[in-house]
Formats: C-alpha cells, sequence, structure tokens
C-alpha cells in the first residue's frame, strides 16, 4: 500500500486528478476497450473531480472510452432528489465531462426488485472485465461505501441499512431533519471493491484521522471496513496533513521517505531514457 | 449550424435563477422540441447529451426579455389600423423579427384608446403570433378606453368612456369572442400549447370598471389599474376583486399622498391596513375644493369644480372637463395636461368604496395577530399587485425607481411603453413623426421639434435592465429577473416562459457582463447576433 500525504485538499485532488489521468492516457482505452473506473460521491472526492474536469477541459484527456460504476446509492430517494447520488453525479462530474451517458452506472435505489439490481450491477461489472481502478473516499467509522462497521469482508453489492452514525451525519444534507434521510442504501461490497485491479482513496480533514490510522496502523477488522485494503495489491491513499493527525510519526515519516525514494528512482530511469538507453519499466521499485 | 442529435449545451456561462441569483451552470436545450431540458433527466433517461456546445465565454444566459407595454417599434404603430389587415399584419412581423436585437423575446403589443368600432377587428388581430426567427406577440395590452379622463396622458378625450352597463360594456367594445374564457380564445387563435394574453388597463373609479374586475380576471385577462385617480379604498377594493398589475407606476396616476397613497400605496399595502375596515380618507374632502393647488400651468382652462355626486362616472359632474385634443406628448406622461397633484374623488363616491372594501376584507376571514417571528411579515389579505416601471431615467427618477423596488421588489416590471419611433439603430436628429409634425431624438429622449416637449419613451427594453441595475443598485441578476420572470409570473405563464425551468420554451438572450445583448434566441434558434468588434 502506497501513502500520499499533501498539504490541503486542494492538493490532494491535484495529484489523484493528475493519476487518473496518467492511468487512464497510458491504458489507452478504446470503444472495445474502454477503461472501468469506479467512482464515489460525498465532499472528499469533489477536489478530485474538479482536476479531472480541468484537464478534460484542456484536452488532456477524454472520458470517451471510459465505463463508470459508481460505489451506492440510497434506495427509495427519487432519482431527482437533490441529495440522490445521481444528482451528485451528474452536477458535480458528468454534466462537466464528454463521457456518453450509455457508459455510466449507478445503482438504482428505485428498483422494484432491489437484490436483482444488485446482482445485475456485479454482472454487468464483470461483463466489463472487472474495475480497472476504484476511486473512494472513507466515512469516520472508517467505511467505504455504504459498507458500514460490521459489514462483511467479502462482501458484494447488496442492499445495506445504514449506521446510525451515517444517518445523523447525512442529516445536514436534509434540512437537519432526521426523518428525511433515508434508511437503506444499495452498495458494492468490499470484495467488489477489492476486486479492482486498482484502488485510490483520499481521506481528507481531521474528523478521518482516527479512521485513518485504524486502517492502515492496524490490523484487517470489519469494524473498520477500510483496513481491508491492506490484503490488496495494488492500494493506493492520497491524504492531507490534517487526517494524518491520529498517525503515529513513524507513519508518516515512513511514507514520506519512501515517497522521495519512489520519485529519485523515477528520475533516474527518466533520465536514463532520456539519453536513450534501453530501459525496463519492469525493474523499477514499487511502493506497494 | 445544428446540433447532430438536437440538443445544444450552453456552457461556461452565468444563469440568473427565479430568486434573482446568477449562477454558473450549464444550460441544455432541444433545438427540434425548442424547450429547455432537465439535463439530468436527459442524461440519465435518455441516455443522451448535446452533441453542440457552446461556450458563452463567461457571459450571461437568461430567459428572453418579456416586454408586456409597448406601443410599437420600427416605424410601426400597434395602435394605427387603417383597414388593411395585411399591412396590419406586416408591420407586426417587422416588429417581431427587429425587436430580438434588443433582447426582447416576447411582447405584449398594447394599444392605446380607439374609436370603440376598431376594437374587436384589431383585438382579432393581435392573437398570439410568431413569425419564423422572431418574438413572440402573446397577445395584447387594451389600455383604454375605460380610463379617467384626468389621468388620461396622451390617450384622446373623445375616445375615453366610462361602462356603464359593466362587463356588457367591456364585452361591446372590445367584442365578445375577444373576452371570452382563456380556452376558447387561445383555441381560436390556434396552436396547441401556445402561451397567449390579454391584458385591459382600466381605471377602477371608472362607472362599471370595478364591477367587472372580478369575472374578467376570471376569464384570464389580466386587469391593470393605471390613468386612474382612484383612493386608496378602490384601488385596494379593485386589488380584492382581481386586478393583478399597476400600468406604469407613478405615471399618469394620483401622486404617493401620504394620508391617501392611492395606487401607488398598493405596492406598500399594510397587513394592517388589509386587516381593517379602512377608515375613509379625510383627504379627499379636504381637497376637493382645492383641485389643483398648485399654480403650475394647465392646458385646460375651463375646467369646473367637482360636484358631491355619489357618481364613479368620469363625467363632468363628478370631475374637471378638459380640454380635448392638442398636444402629442408620451402616451403616459400626464404632467403637462394635468396636475402631477391628485385630483380627488368626492368624499361620498369614496364611503361608497369604503363600504365595499369592507365587505371584501370581510370575507378574507379575521387578520391581525401579532407574532413573534423576525423576519416574517404578518398574513395580507391580498397579494399586492405586480407594477410596471419605464426605466428610462425620465418618466420616473431613479430614487423613485428605488424606492419603488424597495418596497416591493417581487413585485416589479420593467417596461419601456416604447413609442413606434423605437429603433437602437435610429440615429439622433430630426426625423418625421406624424400628422406633418417631427421630432428631434436625443439619446433615449424624444422632443417635439421646437418644443421642450417630451414625446414618449424610446428605450430599449435592455437598456431598461441595465439602467435599472444602476439605479437601484442591485445586481444584474435582480434586474434581469424584473424583465423574465416577474412578467411572467405576473401573466400565468411562468411555466413556459422568463424562465430557465425545464419544458419552458427555449426563449434565451445572451448578455455580456455590462448587460449589453450578444444573441438572442427564440425556440432554440438563433435569431439575432451582435457583430463582433
Amino acid at each position: 500500500m502506497r501513502l500520499i500525504i499533501r498539504d490541503d485538499a486542494a492538493a490532494v485532488g491535484e495529484y489523484i486528478g493528475n493519476y487518473i489521468c496518467k492511468r487512464i492516457n497510458e491504458f489507452a482505452p478504446t470503444p472495445e476497450k474502454p477503461f472501468v473506473l469506479g467512482l464515489p460521491t460525498g465532499s472528499s472526492p469533489i477536489p478530485t473531480y474538479k482536476v479531472l474536469i480541468r484537464l478534460v477541459k484542456e484536452g488532456k484527456l477524454s472520458f470517451k472510452n471510459v465505463v463508470t460504476f459508481n460505489m451506492d446509492e440510497y434506495v427509495g430517494l427519487p432519482r431527482d432528489h437533490p441529495e440522490s447520488y445521481h444528482t451528485f453525479m451528474f452536477r458535480e462530474f458528468f454534466s462537466h465531462i464528454d463521457i456518453p451517458p450509455t457508459q455510466v452506472n449507478i445503482l438504482n435505489g428505485n428498483a422494484q426488485d432491489l437484490i436483482t439490481e444488485c446482482n445485475s450491477y456485479e454482472a454487468r461489472i464483470k461483463k466489463y472485465g472487472g474495475i480497472e481502478l476504484f476511486l473512494g473516499g472513507i466515512g469516520e467509522d472508517g467505511h467505504i461505501a455504504f459498507n458500514e462497521p460490521g459489514s462483511s469482508l467479502s462482501s458484494r453489492t447488496r442492499i445495506k441499512t445504514l449506521a446510525y452514525d451515517t444517518i445523523l451525519a447525512n442529516a445536514r444534507f436534509f434540512n437537519n431533519d432526521i426523518s428525511a434521510v433515508p434508511r437503506m442504501a444499495l452498495t458494492v461490497g468490499v470484495g467488489t471493491v477489492l476486486d479492482s485491479r486498482e484502488v485510490v482513496v483520499v481521506v481528507t480533514g481531521q474528523r478521518k484521522a482516527l479512521a485513518l490510522s485504524k486502517a492502515i496502523e492496524e490490523g484487517v477488522n470489519h469494524l473498520w471496513t477500510l483496513s481491508a485494503l491492506q490484503l490488496h495489491k495494488w492500494a493506493l491513499i492520497v491524504v492531507d496533513e490534517d487526517a494524518t493527525a491520529e498517525l503515529h510519526v513513524k507513519t508518516v515519516k515512513y511514507f514520506k521517505s519512501i515517497e522521495r525514494v519512489q520519485d529519485e528512482v523515477e528520475a533516474m530511469h527518466e533520465a536514463l531514457r532520456a539519453k536513450g538507453i534501453p530501459d525496463n519499466e519492469h525493474n523499477i521499485g514499487s511502493m506497494d | 449550424m445544428t446540433s447532430p442529435n438536437g440538443l445544444i449545451c450552453f456552457t461556461n456561462c452565468l444563469l440568473p435563477l427565479e430568486d434573482g441569483s446568477l449562477v454558473q451552470r450549464d444550460l441544455w436545450i432541444d433545438e427540434r422540441r425548442g424547450v429547455i431540458l432537465d439535463a439530468q433527466r436527459t442524461f440519465f433517461l435518455r441516455k443522451q447529451r448535446p452533441e453542440r456546445i457552446i461556450d458563452l465565454e463567461g457571459n450571461i444566459l437568461s430567459p428572453g426579455l418579456i416586454d408586456i407595454q409597448i406601443n410599437g417599434a420600427y416605424g410601426f404603430d400597434f395602435s394605427v389600423y387603417d383597414g388593411d389587415d395585411e399591412a396590419y399584419r406586416s408591420g407586426l412581423k417587422t416588429v417581431a423579427e427587429r425587436i430580438v436585437e434588443t433582447g426582447v423575446t416576447s411582447l405584449v403589443p398594447t394599444i392605446i384608446t380607439q374609436e370603440k368600432t376598431l376594437y374587436p377587428k384589431i383585438l382579432n388581430l393581435l392573437r398570439p403570433y410568431t413569425p419564423p426567427s422572431s418574438a413572440n406577440l402573446l397577445g395584447w395590452h387594451a389600455e383604454g378606453p375605460f380610463i379617467q379622463l384626468a389621468k388620461r396622458g396622451a390617450h384622446a378625450p373623445p375616445f375615453i368612456i366610462p361602462a356603464p352597463e359593466g362587463l356588457k360594456s367591456f364585452e361591446n367594445v372590445y367584442g365578445p369572442e375577444n373576452l371570452s374564457v382563456t380556452e376558447d380564445w387561445l383555441m381560436a387563435g390556434g396552436g396547441e400549447g401556445r402561451v397567449g394574453v390579454r391584458m385591459i388597463t382600466a381605471a377602477p373609479e371608472i362607472e362599471g370598471v370595478m364591477d367587472s374586475v372580478e369575472e374578467l380576471s376570471r376569464r384570464g385577462v389580466v386587469c391593470s389599474i393605471g390613468h386612474s385617480i382612484a383612493t386608496t379604498d378602490i384601488a385596494t377594493t379593485a386589488v380584492l376583486s382581481g386586478a393583478r398589475l399597476i400600468t406604469h407606476l407613478f405615471n399618469a396616476m394620483p401622486q404617493l399622498h401620504h394620508r391617501d397613497p392611492s395606487i401607488i400605496g398598493l405596492i406598500g399595502a399594510s397587513p394592517h391596513a388589509s386587516a381593517f375596515t379602512p377608515i375613509t380618507s379625510p383627504v379627499s374632502s379636504s381637497v376637493t375644493h382645492n383641485f389643483f393647488p398648485h399654480k403650475a400651468p394647465i392646458a385646460s382652462t375651463n375646467s369646473t369644480p367637482p360636484s358631491h355626486t355619489p357618481s364613479h362616472s368620469h363625467t363632468s359632474s363628478s370631475l374637471v372637463k378638459l380640454t380635448t385634443g392638442g398636444k402629442a406628448t408620451s402616451e403616459a406622461f400626464d404632467d403637462h395636461e394635468t396636475p402631477p397633484q391628485t385630483p380627488m374623488l368626492t368624499k361620498s363616491s369614496n364611503a361608497f368604496s369604503a363600504e365595499k372594501l369592507a365587505l371584501k376584507l370581510s370575507s378574507k376571514g379575521p387578520r391581525g395577530e401579532l407574532h413573534l417571528e423576525k423576519g416574517r411579515v404578518a398574513d395580507m389579505a391580498f397579494e399586492r399587485p405586480f407594477y410596471e416601471l419605464i426605466v428610462d431615467g425620465i418618466h420616473s427618477h431613479p430614487n423613485s425607481i428605488r424606492l419603488a423596488y424597495g418596497a416591493y421588489p417581487e413585485g416589479c416590471i420593467l417596461i419601456t411603453d416604447a413609442m413606434k419611433i423605437l429603433d437602437p439603430n435610429l440615429r439622433d436628429g430630426v426625423h418625421e413623426w406624424r400628422d406633418g409634425k417631427r421630432f428631434v431624438k436625443e439619446g433615449d429622449k424624444l422632443y417635439l421639434e421646437g418644443t421642450t416637449t417630451l414625446a414618449g419613451s424610446v428605450v430599449t427594453l435592455g437598456k431598461c435592465v441595465r439602467n435599472f441595475s444602476k439605479f437601484t443598485g442591485c445586481s444584474l441578476g435582480e434586474a434581469i429577473k424584473c424583465a423574465t420572470y416577474n412578467p411572467a409570473k405576473c401573466l400565468g405563464i411562468e411555466n413556459k416562459k422568463g424562465t430557465l425551468r425545464s419544458e419552458a420554451d427555449a426563449d434565451l438572450v445572451v448578455l455580456d457582463r455590462k448587460g449589453n445583448v450578444v444573441s438572442t434566441w427564440v425556440g432554440a434558434k438563433e435569431v439575432w447576433r451582435r457583430d463582433r468588434v
């Protein structure tokens, strides 16, 4: 696992936005072989979306051959409701980029048969050959998607009852009316996230500091579902300084130092390539 | 240039919302249906996104401006019909085609007082009509003939009449088919889902008018109070009966008197006054003896003092008799012919209206409870009426404009009340007018040649928006609202016009941040564009 630490949320967004751009462009997606991207909602990914939108407007990135799968959606909330994740994704991201609507997948929380909806979502992901990169955020209790504490770490897409804490936290989006907050959501499972080839998680703000510490400094534990990421081969967590408040100084220093060393290694190989000396990319060390 | 899939996205623009704010947001429209789209539904349900994207470079994308009072433009006078239907239609077409350069996408042609036999014909010709690549003519605004002689402005005195038979008099003049219930009228006008409006400016103190307001309103006619000397009680009763607009506020009506604020006072209508039996103003009786208290030169020299008859009639028995004909002045201006000071109705007639008002109010239930909620205003027995403002800087002083807007921003509607001379391309200088008269144009001012007599308004609605923002200090978004959403709401067409709601007509105007018109769209098609400098 890599941990990248940046000064603030904007710098985190800048890092992840550029990283995803690089990944998509290196993947060179085509209509036959699209880049499959998993996406979250919430306040944490907004700076990242802003950077991606800018890159699209600058012509450096296109979503023409990108297929997206969103993590979750409330049950029973109208699609047009200002707090639905459909609305969020359209407002914050999809309306500003060039993605064809047919390539956007969001769970339908108003489906007649919610179980069938979940199963067919998994099947659709499979049909595309799995998710290439899943971008995620976490809750204060360390949940990834709506996989609240206690969720099975091998869970798949399913109906989930929300934790009371999550309902309280989300009430601010519903005029502070707790009764208006949906009680259930459809969400991809921890297993669904772990199945993707790469996972990138954004963690910003002091309120998420404890969850970050629990997820990376202690053992794998279903009470902090993000900790399951420790089992993933290719995981990247990008955080701001505030989110490191609960980490050991040693942990912070370790990850900062390894990022520096990695930069040196990559610069060296870059220099070799510039001189025309053949270089095997696979010889570059990895931080994972 | 059209979009391959018929959808257009405007991006990099500011959208004025119905609350007066300006937000950075995209707008999607459908070229084929000519409407504004719910972008999110189009994306998720239709699975489509626009294939043509228009970068507006940070400009404002507003609903097209709506002018609900305009007498003519580009040389055509809506009030002049000489028996040739084709000539009249072609005049309408010219105005509709050219006015889009001023940012106007909908207008309500206004006809001033006519010889009464002309009405059925002209109103019939003024059914909703949208020539290709042109602004929408929404219907008609009949200003007169049931107006107050003493506040007639440029309306021809011989044609000004009372309505002794109430609604029947209205039908006799305008033609019953033109006053049928909305559905019939629109059906006859052809076109499904088409927006059509009818407006009548009348003086509620004129015999027969007050009794007709309720039925006219029920039939979908917008009744506006104007060219009137109604007292506060009469004006309030008119609003309770259904009148929902004041024609060119401040002009052709009594000036604000604090003891009987008359028509202007409606925009500050108090919850208290709307809850109790109103007190008959003491002003009425005291002023009647001094009819023209100031010594300003008045055209009429043969005025007779008003007698105390209980009549609402405008006839010389209760009101001053004024000379006929003469000066050509602005439709709305009356200062040269009648004093700015209020000629008051007689005490007895006012007492009569007070009874009526009390009756109307008592049907609205008890009111006047005190409350403890900061910011909330106690319930009103009635909504305050919308009011029109001519914002050319001449018809009303900027201070007056700000005063009115501050009192009731939600009711504010900008109009041009422009004369047929309106044409932003017309150079300053001397031009022919009519009857061998000539006028001098100086910017937005028009004078009769060789005089200092103002000959009416030639301001564009776009200029009114800019002026309004300057005069009141409000934001451009709030000024735009007064020329889009507010007039649409007054006319009851805010689902189709004056708004950026989904399924509304894609009638749009692009304004730069100084409020100048950059391009105009009607029914999702670009109909005018400013040449790039």
